[in-house]
């Protein structure tokens, strides 16, 4: 089994559909080369929201977090919102210690990051 | 606690420095140092009449000692350090510390080397100890030791195993780099 599993769906809401990418497992530096493209052909469908559902992942180090970086500055650039939901104690922890958590939003569950 | 660790990676970036540049300007003594610990040989004997020097790395302790060579696995390689480190008595939000430090660490081996890299670990009942040894080289000697901004698309992880670890040991040099992370097992609670 990879290291890193992902799944990608478009998800109709009660507003707006939106994009939610799952990740589970451990996102390192092995394989945040495959993490950067499922993003970046996500994020050039420019959706108005993109989740990215970390609650399976157990393990992200810092060339993940810089995959989500890049893709949330071109998110920006395109007027949509990438927001992280769920993250584990010691990714939460990874976000808050890189204040990556002051640029993007982060919910507890991916229905508060989808909500209204 | 954020407190606490904040205080603490201050004053061991402080010496940390310090050590460092002592070193650079007086002793060519490192390399071999650096040698004996990615062999596990000793250069001298246990009972080495020259006192430990605070910026030479002390010598792993014989016996009780884990070795392990990557070039590409770093599941393997959190996996052994959340393992020693649970074993050392460490908890499981700590150990969770160690191993984003040292998977950081080990990722730059990936990064920036074409070769394969060492981790060895060792814990007494005081501290738990994960070293890792490769051949690229950190020509910065401040690197990690100032929080890149938010935005940055590099440059988090050595800050990461700064901001995580008790203390942080930093060489190096042509031969190669040596980093040693240390967790103690029970850490003093300055915030009573």
């Amino acid at each position: 089994m990879d290291l890193l599993q992902t799944s990608v769906a478009t998800v109709e809401s009660d507003s707006e559909p939106y994009t939610l990418v799952v990740l589970a497992g451990e996102a390192d530096v092995t394989n945040s080369g495959a993490l950067r493209e499922l993003l970046d052909a996500e994020v050039a469908k420019e959706p108005s929201t993109l989740v990215i559902d970390l609650s399976e992942l157990r393990f992200m180090d810092s060339s993940a977090l810089h995959v989500i970086l890049r893709a949330n500055r071109t998110m920006d650039r395109q007027g949509g919102v990438l927001a992280l939901a769920g993250p584990r104690d010691p990714v939460a922890k990874m976000l808050r210690l890189t204040a990556a958590d002051q640029l993007l939003p982060v919910y507890a569950t991916v229905a508060d990051a989808t909500a209204g | 606690m954020p407190e606490r660790s904040a205080l603490n990676n201050l004053a061991f970036a402080r010496a940390d420095s310090e050590i460092r540049s002592s070193h650079d300007t007086a002793e060519p003594a490192p390399a071999a140092t650096a040698d004996a610990d990615r062999t596990g040989r000793r250069v001298n004997g246990p009972d080495q009449a020259v006192p430990p020097h605070p910026s030479r790395p002390i010598t792993p302790p014989e016996g009780a000692l884990l070795f392990h060579t990557y070039r590409s696995n770093l599941s393997k390689v959190r996996g052994l350090v959340m393992q020693q480190a649970l074993a050392a008595g460490l908890t499981e939000s700590r150990a969770n510390d160690l191993v984003l430090a040292v998977s950081e660490v080990a990722a730059n081996t990936l990064r920036h080397t074409d070769s394969s890299g060492t981790l060895a670990i060792w814990h007494d009942p005081n501290e738990i100890v994960c070293e890792i040894h490769d051949e690229g080289r950190i020509t910065d000697p401040n690197a990690g030791q100032r929080r890149p901004p938010a935005d940055a698309t590099g440059g988090h992880g050595l800050w990461l195993v700064y901001q995580v670890c008790d203390l942080v040991e930093l060489r190096s040099d042509v031969t190669g780099t040596t980093i040693r992370m240390h967790m103690k097992v029970k850490p003093p609670d300055l915030s009573e």
